[in-house]
C-alpha cells in the first residue's frame, strides 16, 4: 500500500494550486474554497489588527503624560472602546480558528473542504457585515462604554446612534463565529480520513473541536444579550436600566456568560497551534496526547462555570463568589498540565530553532505569566484590591494578547509556507519574535506594577507617580508594533523573494504536509490514510527538495 | 476644594512603591495572601522558564545531535503529579483566600456599633451622610472602629476602592450594598473610582479622612452641624457638597464646564450661537436644566440637579457674590 505523500510530492505538478484555480476578484469573493476562504479571514484579521493596533498606539501615547498628552477624555474612552471591540471581536476571536482554521482543518483530515462550504462562506460575510457595522460605529460618532458594554450607562439616551450600531455589530459577529464553531464540529465528527480515531487527532483538531463546542454554546447567549440590550434602549423593557425596573448586574451575568468563556475561544486554538509546533519542533512525538486531548475539553466545560468571577465586587451574593473562586481556581488545572506537557515533549528531544519554535518558546513565558497571574483574581482575598485595576489588564493583556498572539505567529509562520507555497526569511522571523517578546513585556509588566501601586483600568488621567510605569509601557508598546510590522514585512516580503516551499519543510507528520505546497484546489487526489499522529519515524529528509518525505507506510 | 485634595491624594497611592501603605484591619492579611500567591507563582514561573531553557540549550539539535533521543510517550503517573500537585496548592489558596476574605466582608465588629455612612455615588463626585447629619464629599470614619457605608448611585455604576484599606465596592444604581471595614491608622487616603462611569472617570476622586478617636470625629461632624451664617455661606457650601468645582474652576482654569470666576453678568456665547448675560435667570435654569443652554465650546454632560429651593438661592447667592469682590 502507498500513501498519498508517496504519490504526490512530484515536482512538476499537473494540477494548478489553489492560488491558480480561477482567476478574477470573484472568484475570491465568492469561493467555497476553504483555503481562499482562510486566506480572506486572514487579509480581513490583519486589517483588524492594524485598526486596533492603531487605536492601542494613541492611547499609549496620551498616557505619556499624567493629565493626558493627546486627546480630551471622551477621545480617549472611545478610543479604549474601540480599541477592545476591535481586538476582541475582530482579530483575536477569528484569528486562529477562522484564518488559520479554516486553511489547516480540512488538509489535517485529508479531506477536500469543510462539511458545510457554503455555510463558511456565509460565516465569512457576516464577520465581514459585522465588521462593517464597527465602521459604521466609528462614523456614528464612536462608541464610549468600554467593549463590556455596562449599562446603565451604554444603555443611556446619550450614548446616541453608535451604541446601537455596535449592538448590531456583536449580534452579527457573533453568528460568524457560532457558523465556524458548527462547521468545524460537523467536519471533525464526520470527515474524519481512514484510519483516524478520534485519538488520532492532530492535538489542533482537538483544540478546535473544544473552541466549537464554546462558540456554539455560549455565543448565542451574547446575541440574545445584545438584542435585549437593543430592545432595552429603544423601548424601555426594563430588563437592565434600573429606571424602568431592570437589573443592571443581570446584564454582568449575561455578558460574563459569554464573555468569559470567550477567553477559551481565543486560548484553546492557540493551545493548538504550541501542541503541533512543540512536538515537530522537538522532532518528537508529543508527550501525554491523551492528557493534552481532555484538557482541552476540561478547559471548555468548567470555562462555562467560572463567569461570576469577573463580578467578585457587583455585590452579588457571598455564596456565589465563593462558588465561583472555587471554580476559577480549578480552571488552572488543565492549564498546567498542558504546560508540563509541552515541556516533557522537548525533554531528550532534538529542538530545532525556527520562527515558528521561538514564538512557542516565548508563548511559554508569557503564557506562564499571564496563567499564574490570572491565580491572583481567582482568590477572593487578593482579588477584591486588584479587580478593575491595571494588573487586571496586564493580566489579560498577557492571556490575549501575548499568549494568543504568539501562538498565531507561530501557526502562521508554521504554515506559512503550505498558504502561498514560498519559505520566509528566517533571519527576520527571529528577529521579529525577539522584538515581539522584549515589546510584549516592557509593555505590560509596568502595567501589573502600576495596577498594585493604585491605577483602575480606563483612566484617561492619572496620578503623577506612576508616569515611569505608564512611559515605559509606552515605549514597549512601540517596540513591539516595530516586531509585528518586522515581522509582517518577512512574510509580505517572501511572497516575491521566498525559496519555493516544499512539500513538507517541518518534517511534520500531519496530513496538511502530505498535500503539495500551495495545495491544488481539491488538496488530495486520493484520500489519503492518516499516519499515527506525531510519529516521525518514517520521514527522511531529501536535500535535493530540501523537505522530508515519507517512507513506506505509515 | 475637593478636587485639588482628591488630586493630592489620589498620588498617594503611587508613591508608597510595590503594594500601597497598610491602613485598615485586612490589610497586612490581604498582603499575606498576596505574597503567598505571588512566590508559589514565581516558583511555577521559574520552574517553566527554567526548563525551557534548559531543554533549549541541552536538547538543541545540533551536528552530532540530529535524533530525538528515547524517551516515553506519556507517562500517567507523572501526569497525575504535576494534575495533582497544582490541584493541591490551589486548594490550600483556595482555604486560605476565604478565610481573609470573609474577614473583609464581614467586618471585625471593632469598637462597638459600627459607624454607619450614607454614601451617594454619582458622574463625578461622591456623598457621605455621616451619622449625626453632616455630610461631605469626603468620607470621615474613626480609627479603630468598625465603618459600614451603605452604597448607592444616582445615575451609573460606580466602585469605591480604597487602595490603602485593600477594599472596594460597586456602587449600583436601584440597590443598597453595604460594606464593612475597620480604619487602623489615623489619616487621610484616596478614594478612587474603579468602575467606568463616562468622561471624568479618572477624576472622580475623592478621599478618606480617619480621626484618631470618636472624640475628633464628634467635633468635626459638630462643626458641619452649625446653622449656616449667611445664605452666601450656605451656597458656598452646597457648591462644595456637591462637587461642583470638579467642572467648573473657582480660578479661571479652563475644566469641564466654564469656570464660575467671573460668572455673574458674563457675556457668553452659547452653542446655538446666540448671546447670553449670565444673571438670576440663566443661573437658575442652568442649575436644574443644564442642558437648555450650553456654552458654546463646551460638552453638553452636566446632570441636572434636584435642589432645596434654599440651596438653589445660596448658590446664586454665592456665584454673585464671587464677582463682587475686588
Amino acid at each position: 500500500m502507498t500513501t498519498a505523500a508517496a504519490q504526490l510530492p512530484a515536482p512538476e505538478r499537473p494540477v494548478p494550486s489553489y492560488l491558480e484555480h480561477g482567476r478574477g476578484i470573484r472568484s475570491w469573493l465568492f469561493t467555497l474554497d476553504h483555503k481562499r476562504i482562510g486566506v480572506m479571514y486572514l487579509l480581513a484579521i490583519g486589517a483588524a489588527l492594524l485598526l486596533g493596533g492603531l487605536f492601542a498606539m494613541v492611547l499609549r501615547l496620551h498616557l505619556w503624560t499624567p493629565e493626558g498628552a493627546l486627546v480630551s477624555n471622551d477621545a480617549y474612552n472611545k478610543l479604549f472602546t474601540l480599541h477592545g471591540a476591535v481586538m476582541i471581536f475582530l482579530f483575536i476571536i477569528p484569528g486562529i480558528p477562522a484564518a488559520l482554521g479554516n486553511f489547516v482543518v480540512p488538509l489535517q483530515l485529508g479531506a477536500r473542504d469543510l462539511a458545510f462550504p457554503r455555510v463558511n462562506l456565509l460565516s465569512f460575510w457576516l464577520y465581514v457585515v459585522g465588521a462593517a457595522l464597527f465602521v459604521v460605529t466609528l462614523v456614528a460618532g464612536g462608541i464610549d462604554t468600554g467593549w463590556t458594554l455596562y449599562p446603565p450607562y451604554s444603555l443611556e439616551e446619550a450614548r446616541g446612534l453608535g451604541l446601537l450600531v455596535a449592538l448590531a455589530a456583536v449580534f452579527v459577529a457573533g453568528f460568524s463565529s457560532i457558523l465556524t464553531g458548527l462547521n468545524f464540529i460537523a467536519t471533525i465528527h464526520k470527515m474524519r480520513p481512514p484510519g483516524m480515531g478520534w485519538f488520532g487527532l492532530p492535538l489542533f483538531l482537538w483544540a478546535l473541536y473544544a473552541t466549537g463546542i464554546i462558540q456554539v454554546i455560549s455565543t448565542p447567549v451574547l446575541g440574545i444579550t445584545a438584542a435585549m440590550g437593543f430592545l432595552d434602549r429603544l423601548f424601555h423593557l426594563g430588563l437592565f436600566m434600573p429606571e424602568y425596573g431592570g437589573d443592571p448586574v443581570l446584564f454582568q451575568h449575561f455578558f460574563w456568560f459569554y464573555s468569559h468563556p470567550a477567553v477559551y475561544i481565543m486560548i484553546l486554538p492557540a493551545m493548538g497551534v504550541v501542541s503541533e509546533v512543540v512536538s515537530v519542533f522537538s522532532r518528537k512525538p508529543i508527550f501525554g496526547y491523551r492528557f493534552i486531548a481532555l484538557s482541552s475539553i476540561a478547559i471548555a466545560v468548567i470555562g462555562f462555570l467560572v463567569w461570576g468571577h469577573h463580578m467578585f465586587v457587583s455585590g452579588q451574593s457571598r455564596v456565589a463568589s465563593l462558588v465561583f473562586s472555587f471554580l476559577t481556581l480549578l480552571v488552572a488545572i488543565p492549564s498546567a498540565i498542558k504546560v508540563f506537557n509541552w515541556l516533557a515533549t522537548m525533554y531528550r528531544g532534538a529542538i530545532v530553532l525556527k520562527t515558528p519554535m521561538v514564538y512557542v518558546l516565548t508563548f511559554f513565558a508569557i503564557f506562564g505569566v499571564g496563567g499564574l497571574t490570572g491565580v491572583f483574581l481567582g482568590a477572593l482575598a487578593t482579588d477584591v484590591p486588584l479587580h478593575d485595576t491595571y494588573f487586571v489588564v496586564a493580566h489579560f493583556h498577557f492571556v490575549m494578547v501575548g499568549a494568543v498572539m504568539t501562538a498565531f505567529l507561530a501557526g502562521l509562520h508554521y504554515w506559512w509556507p503550505k498558504m502561498t507555497g514560498r519559505m520566509y526569511s528566517e533571519r527576520t522571523g527571529l528577529v521579529s519574535a525577539a522584538l515581539v517578546f522584549v515589546g510584549f513585556n516592557l509593555t505590560f509588566v509596568p502595567q501589573f506594577l502600576a495596577g498594585v501601586a493604585g491605577m483602575p483600568r480606563r483612566y484617561a488621567t492619572y496620578a503623577p507617580g506612576l508616569v515611569v510605569h505608564n512611559r515605559l509601557s509606552t515605549v514597549g508598546a512601540f517596540v513591539l508594533a516595530l516586531g509585528l510590522g518586522l515581522a509582517l514585512a518577512g512574510l509580505l516580503a517572501s511572497l516575491r523573494r521566498g525559496r519555493r516551499a516544499p512539500a513538507n519543510p517541518w518534517g511534520a507528520s500531519s496530513l496538511e504536509w502530505a498535500a503539495p505546497s500551495p495545495p491544488p484546489h481539491d488538496n488530495f487526489a486520493t484520500t489519503p490514510r492518516a499516519p499515527r499522529p506525531y510519529d516521525y519515524a518514517g520521514l527522511r529528509f531529501v536535500s535535493e527538495e530540501e523537505g522530508w518525505v515519507r517512507e513506506g507506510t505509515p | 476644594m475637593s478636587g485639588h485634595l482628591a488630586r493630592a491624594g489620589g498620588s498617594l497611592a503611587a508613591t508608597t512603591g510595590f503594594l500601597p501603605a497598610r491602613a485598615s484591619s485586612v490589610a497586612a492579611e490581604v498582603d499575606w495572601v498576596f505574597g503567598f500567591v505571588f512566590w508559589v507563582s514565581l516558583f511555577f514561573l521559574g520552574l517553566i522558564v527554567g526548563l525551557t531553557l534548559l531543554f533549549v540549550v541541552r536538547y538543541r539539535r545540533r551536528p552530532g545531535r540530529l535524533e530525538p533521543e528515547d524517551s516515553p510517550s506519556h507517562d500517567t503517573r507523572l501526569e497525575l503529579l504535576w494534575t495533582l500537585v497544582p490541584l493541591a496548592l490551589l486548594m490550600v489558596l483556595f482555604g486560605l483566600s476565604t478565610r481573609t476574605w470573609l474577614r473583609m466582608v464581614r467586618g471585625d465588629g471593632a469598637g462597638g456599633t459600627p459607624l454607619e455612612v450614607r454614601v451617594t455615588a454619582r458622574r463625578w463626585s461622591w456623598w457621605f451622610d455621616h451619622p449625626g447629619g453632616r455630610g461631605a464629599p469626603e468620607l470621615h470614619v474613626v480609627a479603630n472602629r468598625q465603618a459600614e457605608l451603605v452604597l448607592s448611585s444616582v445615575d451609573v455604576i460606580h466602585s469605591l476602592w480604597v487602595p490603602e484599606f485593600r477594599l472596594k465596592q460597586d456602587a449600583v444604581p436601584g440597590r443598597f450594598i453595604r460594606m464593612s471595614f475597620t480604619p487602623t491608622v489615623a489619616g487621610s487616603y484616596p478614594i478612587l473610582c474603579t468602575e467606568y462611569c463616562g468622561t471624568d472617570h479618572s477624576r472622580m476622586l475623592s478621599r478618606v479622612v480617619v480621626h484618631p478617636d470618636q472624640a475628633g470625629f464628634d467635633a468635626w461632624a459638630r462643626e458641619g452641624a452649625a446653622p449656616a451664617a449667611s445664605l452666601v455661606e450656605h451656597g458656598k457650601r452646597v457648591f462644595a457638597q456637591r462637587g461642583c468645582v470638579a467642572c467648573h474652576s473657582l480660578d479661571g482654569t479652563r475644566r469641564l464646564g466654564p469656570t464660575v470666576k467671573g460668572l455673574w453678568r458674563r457675556r457668553e456665547r452659547l452653542a446655538d450661537g446666540t448671546e447670553i448675560v449670565v444673571d438670576d435667570e440663566y443661573l437658575r435654569e442652568s442649575l436644574v436644566k443644564p442642558g437648555a443652554k450650553v456654552v458654546a465650546g463646551f460638552p453638553n454632560v452636566m446632570p441636572p440637579l434636584v435642589l432645596e429651593e434654599r440651596d438653589l438661592q445660596g448658590l446664586g447667592a454665592y456665584l454673585q457674590s464671587l464677582s463682587e469682590r475686588p
